[in-house]
């Protein structure tokens, strides 16, 4: 009897351990993600833990998560796996910090895509497109990042989307150029292409 | 007692589960490495969104990278043999502090040194001194023009 037991667990263990380290599991269930149609996209709905990625790996940890800036990634609950959120749900060009410090070290439901890996890099980022505290309530929209680039630049008045009016972004262009081989071959760029 | 074949089984097991929770769980210790590569943005390149992986770097995308990286989308080296490690802090000024230092080097080719982490499967770096930098050495515009092509320069309006 005590073998058979013995056995028994010997063997879940070993499944167990498999399946946490293959890392196939399916989050898709119950997702409410849209689909952008992007490399290796899966639905994922899961919870964990917001952290700064930098103080999850080398315990360097400054308040409030970097106050954004720091990326921020997820412990999620169901493997341990560190997730790095690259992007919120905005199709201009937006990360996902804004979207996740107010939950900095806390535990959080999010639901979006997880997209990416290919031959070299065996692993996948996560797209956040829902977000809320763990089991409370209605799910906001990860929307964040264009209202606090407006709130950090007032001055950046005009028309046209934010990476139109960008002061560091209109800095760079003016000193390389729009393919960083200088201004001069802008203009030979549009003589040619008019 | 038990027999030597259930002494391997649970010894297995053992080593399994330690080695699981090893792996998933905890923090990785840094080590300080050099590394060559063209600075990218990770979003375009690993996801598809703007084309194929080619034309996601260099200066067809260049525009492009600048608008991600103000945008506090990660930063990341991509090596000749097609890794990438995520930047997490850039010669000393974090990755989306509003510093130009970052903004100045996208599409570059770059010899970094700093401190690298890795975890479930991920490279992750923090660049402390760029040892050299090449420029941009990719002329992608050549073969794709500019991706997006609204990221193309304009004329200004009159």
């Amino acid at each position: 009897m005590l073998h058979k037991l013995a056995t028994a667990a010997a063997v879940a263990a070993l499944v167990l351990a498999t399946s946490v380290t293959a890392g196939a599991a399916d989050f898709s269930e119950g997702s409410k993600a849209k689909a952008w149609n992007l490399y290796g996209e899966e639905k994922a709905l899961f919870s964990g833990k917001v952290v700064d990625i930098l103080c999850e790996l080398s315990g360097d940890c400054p308040a409030n998560c970097g106050d954004g800036n720091r990326q921020l990634g997820i412990v999620r609950d169901a493997d341990s796996k560190l997730i790095l959120v690259m992007k919120n749900r905005q199709s201009s060009f937006n990360g996902a910090a804004e979207d996740l410090l107010p939950y900095c070290n806390q535990k959080v439901d999010v639901d979006g895509l997880m997209v990416g890996e290919d031959e070299v890099v065996k692993a996948k980022f996560f797209q956040v497109q829902l977000i809320r505290p763990q089991g409370e309530g209605k799910f906001k929209k990860a929307t964040q990042w264009t209202k606090a680039w407006k709130a950090k630049n007032p001055d950046a008045k005009g028309k046209g989307p934010w990476f139109r009016r960008d002061p560091r972004v209109l800095k760079q262009l003016a000193a390389d150029g729009h393919f960083g081989l200088g201004v001069d071959y802008d203009q030979q760029y549009l003589a040619e292409n008019e | 007692m038990f027999s030597t074949h259930l002494k391997s089984l649970l010894g297995a097991a053992a080593l399994a589960v330690a080695s699981t929770s090893q792996t998933a769980i905890a923090s990785t210790a840094g080590n300080v490495i050099e590394i060559k590569g063209e600075i990218i943005d990770t979003w375009c390149y690993f996801s598809g969104v703007m084309g194929d992986t080619d034309a996601t770097r260099g200066s067809a995308h260049h525009t492009c990278a600048l608008w991600c990286a103000a945008g506090g989308i990660p930063v990341g080296v991509r090596t000749d043999d097609g890794d990438v490690y995520m930047v997490l802090k850039f010669k000393g000024e974090d990755a989306l502090e509003q510093t130009d230092t970052i903004m100045e080097v996208q599409s570059d080719f770059i010899t970094a040194r700093g401190v690298h982490y890795k975890r479930d499967g991920l490279n992750y770096i923090v660049v402390e001194d760029v040892v050299a930098n090449d420029g941009i050495t990719y002329l992608s515009h050549e073969d794709y023009d500019s991706v997006p092509p609204f990221s193309a320069p304009k004329k200004p309006k009159k």
